[in-house]
């Protein structure tokens, strides 16, 4: 699956935060996660069509959590991030 | 002896934190400060339940549905009513566990994309020493023995060098956790909480009906209690509404014997560990330490062993924010840091496993 964010830096975020929980059957579900520019890209391979069904929504709920959140403090943290650097470090 | 100096300086400035708490059906956020005269102050606690209907419990899936569907309005909310912004905190405080994982991960996925965004370091807390945490900051109590008690756990704490340490505990299901369940099975609403309707109930019972007794030396079981509450519904002389009608008895009546018997065993196992550091006070928290009666009969014991019961009201002893905010800053100030790859959550998470660096 190929997911769209708004920035590389986003993309980033995302698998970040994503990849430190394992797969809760991480013995018969296998994942990638990487990032190709703005795109994050998750390749998931599994024993049986349930089980890719189950992990593909978990997956989807899960990005869906991260992509609201960034939607609704990315503008703040940008604003500050552009404050902070109009001063000497 | 000399007196031990707190390892915890006082902040050089004001320290700010926000703490995000999901374990149970309970959302929260809250922002705490600390400031250089060695104060706490509480700047926001929101919350919000994910409430069942009656007869229901709360599963993991929606539960963690429940908390991503309103993370993101709480913390807003938590923001804007301590007029701070999310840039002039110091640390994101997260619940590490123990608790539901699927919950506790909606929340933490949260904590890690604003902690990412913000540039912000992570803090993972321990919702046990949480609660104890806010209990002592709360009430000022000094060195009590603390009655943790909620839907979850059950676990009577003392601290001692730089642990709590667990005396004793359930053996099975939390004190809580059976009151809720019988709850449900007599139909009472859920809302605010199946343990606050409970606690109304038992205050209209005048029989006490025989329930076994189990303490276990330092322990208590409750499970065998619950299924023999539950048996007396079944029972012949059980109607739903009260009469004249000799050797009967009511819903009212069991939620009251119950309450009766698994506090009174609260109470003794809280007295043993008392006896055995030579402590005077008591510190109740955790969701059912909102129960004014168990609160009243710890009073009792207290007051005859010359001490007294400090607990906190609702805002606090219900799960919430402020209190990760509140063990979250104390961990964060003596130097603790959670990296991103260590911040997964764990449905175990024992009390005693935190080092608490924050205290002599």
């Amino acid at each position: 699956m190929k997911i769209p964010f708004a920035s590389e830096k986003h993309a980033s975020i995302a698998k970040q935060v994503i990849e430190v929980d394992p797969e809760l059957q991480a013995q018969a579900v296998k994942r990638t996660l990487t990032t190709e520019g703005d795109v994050l890209v998750a390749t998931f391979t599994c024993l049986t069509i349930r089980l890719a069904r189950l992990t593909v929504n978990s997956f989807l709920e899960n990005v869906d959590l991260v992509i609201r959140t960034l939607g609704a403090f990315s503008e703040d943290a940008e604003k500050h991030a552009a404050q902070d650097s109009k001063w000497p470090s | 002896m000399p007196r031990r100096v707190s390892p915890l300086k006082r902040p050089d400035r004001p320290y700010l934190a926000l703490g995000l708490e999901g374990s149970a059906n309970k959302l929260g956020a809250g922002i705490i400060q600390h400031l250089p005269d060695g104060s706490s102050k509480v700047l926001s606690n929101v919350r919000h339940t994910y409430v069942t209907p009656p007869g229901e419990g709360f599963l993991p899936r929606d539960t963690a549905q429940h908390h991503r569907d309103w993370a993101i309005t709480v913390i807003n909310d938590a923001v804007k009513k301590a007029n701070v912004t999310m840039n002039d905190l110091d640390c994101i405080c997260f619940t590490k566990g123990p608790g539901m994982g699927a919950p506790l991960q909606s929340v933490a996925l949260v904590a890690r994309t604003i902690s990412l965004l913000y540039g912000k370091p992570l803090v993972g807390v321990n919702h046990c020493v949480g609660h104890i945490e806010m209990g002592r900051e709360i009430t000022g109590a000094q060195n009590p023995v603390v009655l943790y008690v909620s839907g979850g756990n059950t676990q009577v704490i003392a601290y001692s060098q730089q642990r709590y340490r667990i005396f004793g505990e359930t053996l099975d299901i939390a004190v809580g956790n059976c009151l809720d369940r019988f709850a449900r099975v007599i139909g009472l609403s859920n809302d605010p909480s199946p343990g606050y309707n409970i606690e109304q109930e038992a205050k209209k019972g005048k029989r006490l009906l025989p329930l076994p007794y189990a303490t276990k030396g330092m322990d208590v079981t409750l499970s065998g209690i619950l299924t023999s509450t539950e048996a007396y519904t079944l029972d012949k002389r059980f109607r739903t509404v009260d009469s004249e009608e000799e050797d009967i008895f009511t819903p009212a009546d069991l939620c009251f014997s119950l309450q009766e018997t698994v506090f009174a065993m609260l109470v003794e196992t809280t007295e043993r560990a008392m006896a055995h550091i030579g402590s005077r006070e008591v510190l109740i928290v955790g969701g059912v330490g909102c129960n004014e009666r168990l609160q009243e009969m710890m009073g009792i014991m207290a007051s005859e062993r010359g001490g007294k019961v400090f607990a906190t009201d609702e805002r606090f002893c219900i799960d919430n924010g402020i209190m990760i905010a509140q063990a979250g800053l104390l961990s964060f100030r003596m130097g603790f840091r959670t990296a991103l790859n260590e911040s997964r959550c764990t449905q175990r998470f024992r009390t005693d496993e935190v080092h608490v660096a924050w205290r002599a």
